[in-house]
């Protein structure tokens, strides 16, 4: 029995060091003037099946935009925007990391990106985090 | 004590430790630029200033904090001479900008291989036009060979895609006319 507790403390000790990892940063450009922009598109990751980036056109047409997804990469829109998510299991799977970025169409130069972690404990669903990454690249918007 | 028990507290030792890691922080000496072709040596001052990193914690694997990569990017501009001197402030000539817009790192494996993209923005001081505005991508992969632990194998890899970055970087600059 003594040997199970042991077992199970350093188990929750190691959950404890790994699981509350926590980070949530933006940065925008600033020559960038992201409210100027009427129409933007979301690059979809092939065989992406979260669906991050109908998550993402979601939460810019709610700031206004007129979005579109797709796998391709127009030039004719005023940005195009990336995604990287990085998922993790611990009993379930869950998105460890997301990063959005969005681009000058033509260039691909990054004009804002935003990135949140959260470990198991602190976990966030997938439109908490998408909520959570817009949320803080639009407030560094000036 | 039974031998049975003290494989198993230490087995879960080890479980622990590999959980937790003992993640560090990419070493600015390690991302100073080695290899670069110089196309022009600029007869100018510059400052640097760097964003988008990360301090590492106990609790996160390796990133590359905005000091050590300001460090690494003076040093690796003194070293090739791309400018004739850098200059903490803003007295310099030009001030170039680098942030680090996403730096992808792998979770398992025996082959580790980190991308990282950066913004490179170069702006003249006098005039603050935008000289140079880049955004440059380098990757770098650190295998079992080259560290057995998945922690330094990490470190390895992101070590190795900043300093190709500045490089990639350094070159950019170098090919400039200013």
């Amino acid at each position: 029995m003594k040997r199970v507790a042991s077992l199970l403390m350093l188990f929750l000790f190691a959950i404890s060091l790994t699981g509350c990892a926590n980070r949530a940063t933006a940065k925008v450009d600033p020559t960038a003037d992201l409210k100027s922009m009427k129409t933007m598109h979301v690059v979809k990751i092939p065989n992406e099946t979260a669906e991050i980036d109908r998550l993402i056109a979601d939460d810019l047409r709610r700031r206004g935009y007129t979005v579109t997804t797709g796998t391709e990469k127009p030039t004719s829109v005023d940005a195009v925007v990336t995604y990287v998510d990085k998922w993790m299991w611990d009993i379930t799977m869950y998105l460890l990391e997301l990063t959005i970025t969005i681009r000058e169409p033509k260039t691909d130069f990054p004009l804002a990106t935003g990135n949140s972690l959260h470990g198991s404990l602190t976990r966030k669903s997938p439109p908490e985090m998408v909520e959570e990454v817009m949320g803080n690249i639009f407030k560094e918007v000036k | 004590m039974k031998f049975r028990h003290i494989l198993a507290i230490a087995c879960s030792a080890l479980i622990v430790v590999g959980l937790s890691g003992c993640a560090s922080s990419a070493n600015k000496d390690a991302m100073v630029a080695s290899d670069v072709q110089i196309a022009k040596k600029h007869d100018r001052s510059v400052s640097v200033r760097t964003g988008g990193g990360a301090e590492t914690t106990a609790m996160d694997s390796s990133n590359i904090a905005d000091a050590d990569l300001k460090a690494a990017i003076e040093e690796s501009i003194v070293k090739t001479k791309v400018f004739k001197s850098v200059i903490q402030g803003k007295d310099a000539d030009y001030d170039l900008a680098v942030s680090i817009v996403g730096l992808e790192k792998p979770v398992f494996g025996l082959t580790f291989t980190v991308n990282m993209e950066a913004t490179w923005v170069l702006i003249k001081q006098s005039d603050k036009s935008v000289v140079m505005k880049k955004h440059i991508k380098s990757s770098s992969t650190a295998t079992f060979g080259d560290a057995a632990a998945a922690v330094t194998r990490l470190r390895l890899a992101v070590e190795g895609a900043a300093k190709r970055n500045i490089e990639q970087g350094l070159q950019e600059l170098s090919a400039l006319s200013l």
